[in-house]
């Protein structure tokens, strides 16, 4: 028998909440397999089984918040244990002999629940199922007062659909960015001929990781940044702390909702090839929910890349505590004038929006602009070649 | 031989109707059954309670048919009768109950061991006496459905022929011509009406105020009027001081109130649970402070694995139907399956006297006194075309409902029936109170014509806020 304990999920995270269980009891389970899903203040996890055997019984419920060392549920060992539940004569619910009065109804199906011929209609009318409603009556039957309240508190067809903790995580921040920064935000088009090159060399290091949009923009942002220190900066009351570390949080959509900015902390001074390995471990890691708490935490400026192929530019807000976020768009095929002797000309070109969210405390569009602009100038002048 | 100690799915201790019930649905769900009984399946309802005390109500209203055939225009004599033979249709009656649960049981292989079952720990059951004595059983569940016993008062020793209790009374093969019944209750009450209907003088002596203590008053006024009428005496508010035996009968004296001279006198004080020689040492099974067994609404003890159904259970009715009801949550408990507990507020009550009584839900008193506003409506039998033909019009029908905030009436809270064949007329009502409709609900459905139940309906129709024939 191995008992199954929440593990530390980083720094800082004391509980969470089990959000999915991923084996039954009875199941058996492999050492490493995922055995339950856990969401955090920080993080959404799915946590491997300890051991290999038989899940025997879970001890904290979808929903339930536990706290880390917590026991959650428990395995026991292949041989000898029960293939499945015990049987129910074996089972029977029962008190401690302490017990003066048992208070515990049995484990049940809601199936074998018996609804009155007037609460089913009361709810058929009112279209509400009698599933979703947890009944005052003995042993928890649905009664007329509460099919009549249930249904009183569904006028419209609305569906009311509870925030997944994900969400409810995206939500808080949001609305703490909002109160806290006053945004700003400028855009502008760069040229992006540099992709024509890219596409012509290869879209992967010499190592043979990908090189996307997003890693070269990336690069141009935090070179450009070692001039526009101050958007790499946090407001401490009248001071504004520049940071000397840049730290890049890069957004990622979750599904079916929500949002995370998981950090390549220490960008500044890296390569091309150095950067896009960090991307890409990064990428690899939210894709199989591998995050840690600690990578989530110190970001210092974010990323956001083009949500869809034809996005020209997203407002992104600023993740708190930071002063700018950097919002990429689609690079574009699309005409471009160019001199050709002395003459405009119209070509096929590349081009994409570069947007910046700012705080408006502390920098205004001119200097948004101007930085938006140094990034252009150092994504065109990209060596390919040479980088890759 | 405790080495041999048999294990059983379910152990029953009792064979009255909670424990045959509980033997025969754990066995119909596949279960292995052992069921303890120290004297005849059955128990006290089949025995000597329900079904012979209903044969005898039968006895006296065959009686009533026969003194209503003139009315008819028969031509008869003044009947006679020879009681012995109506003791015998009685025990021929119950005999063949006896056989058909027998057969039911073993037919379900369910293992009747004859003697007193004892509880022990580790759910281990011992049969004291009978002819199983000293065989021990282990239950995975066991279920203690021991019943009760009627009670007594001090001074008062059963010697069965002037001092009885309702088993001895059930058993006579001679009826008195006076008999003084101490306790109002059903039981008393049914036992004052079936003697008197047979022709003998009858005094009921009750502590309380009323008569009927537990029914809405306006239906007990219904018996209690008839009783008058018929000569029957009704001492309310009576305390018994003790009696002295004559050269035959006995007198009975009355705190306060003239002695009353009777032949026989029946003691219906209620019944008190047979946990005696029920429990070994250390089982965990809690009794409440009058010894009846406290069970959860699921009908489990304090022990694990250890269910009560029953009589034997503390505070609950002591009906044969709740104790079928109690089983099938016990077994359905212990198979993990969903069940609804029994709603006691809500089980159907009937009381068999002339006229007969049945209730269901809250008295009009009870559901003021938890705060409800109430509308309440009423029909009599006398308006209704069946209770003409039959000749039998004495009785009410009363619906309680809760009234909404606009004065018309919601819910049915209690449906009360005193009357002809009510007991029977009850269901309709209990599927109203127990599926919690409306007034205006329930009278949107039909009652056939001509019949009693359309008493039921008219109240109804009234109390949805326009009556066909009342108002």
């Amino acid at each position: 028998m191995a008992d199954v304990t929440l593990p530390s999920l980083g720094e800082s995270v004391t509980e969470g909440i089990i959000t999915r269980w991923m084996k039954n009891v009875g199941d058996v389970v492999g050492r490493d397999e995922p055995l339950f899903e856990i969401s955090t203040d920080k993080v959404d996890s799915e946590l491997p089984s300890p051991a290999a055997g038989v899940l025997l019984k879970i001890l904290a419920n979808e929903g339930d918040t536990v706290g880390v060392g917590a026991v959650v549920a428990v395995i026991g060992e292949l041989d000898g244990a029960p293939a499945s539940p015990p049987s129910p004569v074996d089972e029977v619910p029962s008190s401690t002999p302490t017990a003066v009065a048992p208070t515990t109804a049995p484990s049940k199906s809601d199936k074998g629940l018996v609804v009155s011929p007037v609460v089913r209609r009361i709810l058929e009318d009112g279209g509400v199922d009698a599933r979703s409603i947890q009944g005052t009556g003995l042993g928890g039957s649905v009664t007329r007062r509460d099919a009549e309240a249930a249904v009183a508190k569904r006028p419209s067809d609305d569906v009311a659909i509870a925030l997944t903790p994900g969400l409810r995580r995206m939500a808080q921040h949001m609305v703490d960015s909002v109160r806290t920064s006053p945004h700003g935000f400028v855009a502008v088009e760069v040229d992006a001929s540099v992709f024509v090159t890219l596409d012509a060399v290869s879209r992967s290091t010499t190592d043979g990781t990908p090189i996307t949009d997003e890693t070269l923009v990336a690069l141009a942002a935090v070179r450009a940044l070692a001039e526009f220190d101050f958007f790499n900066a946090t407001v401490a009351g009248d001071d504004l702390i520049v940071h000397r570390t840049i730290n890049l949080g890069f957004v990622r959509s979750l599904q079916p909702a929500g949002m995370l900015v998981p950090v390549v902390h220490a960008a500044g001074g890296l390569t091309l090839r150095a950067l896009a390995q960090r991307l890409s471990d990064l990428s690899d890691r939210v894709e199989s929910r591998q995050l840690t708490t600690d990578d989530l935490l110190g970001g210092t400026f974010s990323l956001l890349a083009a949500p869809t192929p034809s996005t020209l530019v997203a407002t992104p807000l600023l993740i708190q505590p930071n002063v700018a976020a950097l919002s990429v768009g689609a690079v574009r095929h699309v005409p471009v004038i160019v001199l050709r002797d002395g003459v405009e000309v119209v070509e096929p070109g590349r081009r994409l929006v570069l947007g910046l969210s700012f705080d408006h405390r502390v920098a205004d569009p001119v200097s948004a602009a101007k930085y938006l602009e140094r990034v252009g100038e150092i994504l065109a002048a990209i060596d390919i070649h040479a980088e890759r | 031989m405790a080495s041999e100690s048999k294990q059983f799915d379910v152990v029953v201790i009792g064979g009255g109707p909670g424990g045959y019930a509980a033997a025969l649905y754990a066995a119909a769900a596949g279960l292995s059954v052992a069921l303890i009984e120290r004297d005849k399946v059955g128990g006290t309802c089949l025995h000597r309670g329900c079904i012979p005390a209903k044969e005898f109500l039968e006895t006296a209203h065959v009686l009533r048919t026969i003194q209503h055939g003139s009315a008819f225009g028969f031509t008869t004599s003044t009947p006679t009768v020879d009681f012995a033979v109506s003791q015998n249709r009685k025990n021929d009656v119950v005999d063949q109950l006896h056989k058909g649960l027998s057969g039911l049981l073993k037919g379900r292989k369910i293992d009747v061991l004859d003697g007193t079952g004892l509880l022990d720990a580790n759910n281990s059951v011992v049969v004291l006496d009978g002819a199983d004595a000293g065989t021990t059983l282990t239950g995975k569940n066991v279920i203690l459905a021991s019943g009760s016993v009627p009670r007594t008062l001090p001074g008062f020793d059963v010697d069965g022929e002037v001092i009885l209790t309702s088993d001895e009374f059930l058993a006579l093969s001679e009826l008195p011509s006076s008999a003084a019944v101490i306790g109002g209750g059903a039981i008393g009450c049914e036992f004052a009406s079936m003697l008197s209907d047979m022709g003998s003088n009858v005094t009921i002596v009750e502590g309380l105020p009323s008569i009927l203590a537990g029914c809405d008053t306006e239906v007990a006024s219904v018996v209690q009027r008839s009783f008058k009428k018929r000569g029957i005496d009704i001492v309310t508010n009576a305390k018994v001081t003790g009696h002295t035996p004559g050269q035959t009968g006995t007198t009975l004296h009355l705190d306060g109130v003239d002695d009353v001279q009777v032949d026989m006198v029946i003691v219906s004080v209620g019944r008190r649970p047979r946990t005696e020689g029920l429990l070994g040492e250390a089982t965990g099974v809690e009794l409440d402070e009058r010894g009846f067994v406290v069970a959860d609404e699921y009908m489990r003890t304090a022990a694990p694995n250890v269910f009560a159904v029953g009589d034997v259970v503390a505070g609950t009715p002591q009906l044969a139907h709740v104790g079928f009801a109690e089983a099938i949550v016990a077994i359905k408990t212990i198979l993990g399956e969903a069940t609804v507990p029994v709603n006691y507020d809500r089980v159907p009550w009937a009381i068999y006297t002339n006229p007969e009584v049945a209730f269901c839900g809250l008295t009009e008193a009870a559901a003021k006194e938890r705060g409800y506003n109430v509308v309440v409506k009423k029909d009599p039998f006398a308006g209704n075309g069946r209770a003409r033909i039959i000749g039998d019009t004495e009785g009410v029908v009363k619906i309680i409902a809760e009234k909404n905030a606009d004065g018309t009436a919601g819910q049915l809270l209690g449906v009360h029936m005193a009357g002809p064949w009510v007991t029977e007329q009850l269901g309709a009502g209990y599927f109203a109170v127990n599926w919690e409709a409306t007034a205006s609900e329930a009278a949107a459905l039909i009652q056939p014509h001509p019949s009693l139940s359309e008493t039921f309906g008219e109240t109804l129709l009234a109390l949805a806020g326009r009556g066909l024939h009342v108002g």
